[in-house]
């Protein structure tokens, strides 16, 4: 992809570390649904185990969100809200949307006492700049995929979508899934698409940051993109079927470093 | 059947109640590390809280301990992943468990046995903490850090210096 046609870094929205905070974690991808049971208990015990100052979830906490009304007493949204309010009763909690529930939306975020992050965000703590993304804005190769991302993201279909009874979109929301597992099927490991690492650099630039955290690619390591521009990808979690998998991400006046939830 | 063990830690004394009925090879293989010393003077290496407390594979100053064989996943034994159970820690691989074990600091349901697939079999639990569960509390809460390339090593060693059956 030549360098003109590179996104130009969003609008930033930028947040600050308060000065008394020691740990901030952050974690994504966890993918969370009625049919991960295993994997919502570990996710419910790190919240409430977890000594960060501050949680950060940077996208696709949900394997699916179609609207903030889903979260009603006997479903699964409502109790997955109940643990976010506690959890924001024991610390600062972030959320930034991800490809799967970008729906959630201001009125979930506010009943639980969450944070919304928009996507960039630029944090500022014990003097760094780190830039915080999900990731899939980034992942220029997949055209097909970056259209589809322009249209649900558009404030039209959204207005649109969420006038829609919740059993419709309940199962539109199926559909979509389904035809997006059935393409992942047809690739390999090697083909799935990373983020760009220009765009990733320019948006870094852009920032006046030198370190960028995503997740989405399921593909948790650190990595230098570029002399002097480093990114953190975070790893995805599953606890309901092995290898398992919950990482965390901690940043602390001494850097970065992982920690894993499985034994 | 139970044997009991003393597990006579720097924070307190844990009893343990071994299930060698439902967990003969991991009891076994326990009985056999502690019999020989190895778990003498070894840290708990790696603590969550609200997770789990491991150790038996360390000595101080984060020196890894040569181990025997691994042995046989007894995770489809029926025990659950309850908070103050002790399991079999291991690596990715099903059965690749040696001297290294871990105390639940919560119920781990996420742990327990599934299926006799590599995606599904969980982790081997073989005994609880029946007395001195404030212990485990105790250690579960120390201050933890990085040290020697690894994340959550308590910063002040948590030494066990002897696990003797009673």
């Amino acid at each position: 992809m030549s360098s003109n046609t590179l996104p130009a870094l969003p609008a930033l929205y930028e947040i600050e570390a308060n000065a008394a905070w020691r740990r901030i974690e952050f974690i994504s991808d966890l993918h969370l649904s009625a049919q991960q049971p295993r994997t919502t208990a570990a996710w419910t015990d790190y919240l409430v185990g977890s000594q960060a100052d501050a949680i950060f979830i940077l996208g696709d906490l949900f394997e699916v969100w179609i609207g903030d009304d889903a979260r009603q007493p006997g479903r699964f949204e409502w109790s997955a809200a109940e643990v976010l309010v506690d959890a924001a009763s024991r610390r600062t909690m972030g959320f930034m949307a991800g490809n799967r529930d970008f729906l959630v939306g201001a009125a979930m975020l506010k009943a639980c006492g969450v944070a919304a992050l928009p996507d960039p965000t630029l944090l500022s703590a014990w003097g760094q700049r780190v830039l915080l993304t999900h990731g899939d804005a980034l992942c220029l190769g997949d055209e097909a995929y970056q259209a589809f991302r322009r249209q649900v993201r558009s404030e039209a279909w959204r207005h649109d979508f969420l006038l829609q009874p919740l059993a419709t979109r309940e199962q539109q929301a199926r559909m979509m899934r389904d035809a997006s597992q059935a393409s992942q099927r047809r690739q390999t490991a090697a083909d799935w698409v990373d983020v760009d690492a220009a765009a990733a650099v320019g948006w870094m630039n852009a920032a006046g940051s030198r370190e960028l955290i995503h997740g989405h690619t399921h593909r948790p390591g650190s990595e230098v993109l570029a002399p002097g521009y480093t990114r953190h990808v975070l790893s995805d979690w599953d606890c309901d079927s092995e290898p398992l998998r919950a990482q965390v991400l901690r940043l602390t006046r001494d850097g970065f470093t992982r920690v894993d939830l499985v034994p | 059947m139970t044997k009991t063990v003393e597990m006579t830690t720097s924070a307190g004394v844990l009893r343990i109640e071994l299930d060698d009925e439902k967990a003969p090879l991991s009891v076994a293989n326990f009985l056999a590390y502690a019999a020989k010393g190895h778990y003498d003077n070894t840290v708990f290496h790696r603590v969550i809280k609200g997770f789990m407390v491991q150790g038996g594979g360390f000595a101080p100053g984060m020196k890894q301990k040569p181990t025997d064989a691994a042995i046989a996943n007894e995770a489809n034994n029926g025990l659950k992943n309850k908070h103050y159970t002790l399991a079999m820690a291991r690596t990715s691989a099903p059965h690749s468990a040696t001297a290294q074990f871990f105390i639940n600091a919560t119920d781990n349901t996420f742990l327990d046995f599934k299926s006799e697939s590599p995606q599904g079999w969980g982790y081997a639990v073989f005994g609880r903490v029946v007395s001195g569960m404030d212990i485990v509390d105790a250690i579960e809460r120390v201050s933890t850090g990085r040290k020697g390339g690894h994340d959550d090593v308590p910063l002040e060693d948590v030494l066990i210096q002897r696990v003797v059956v009673v």
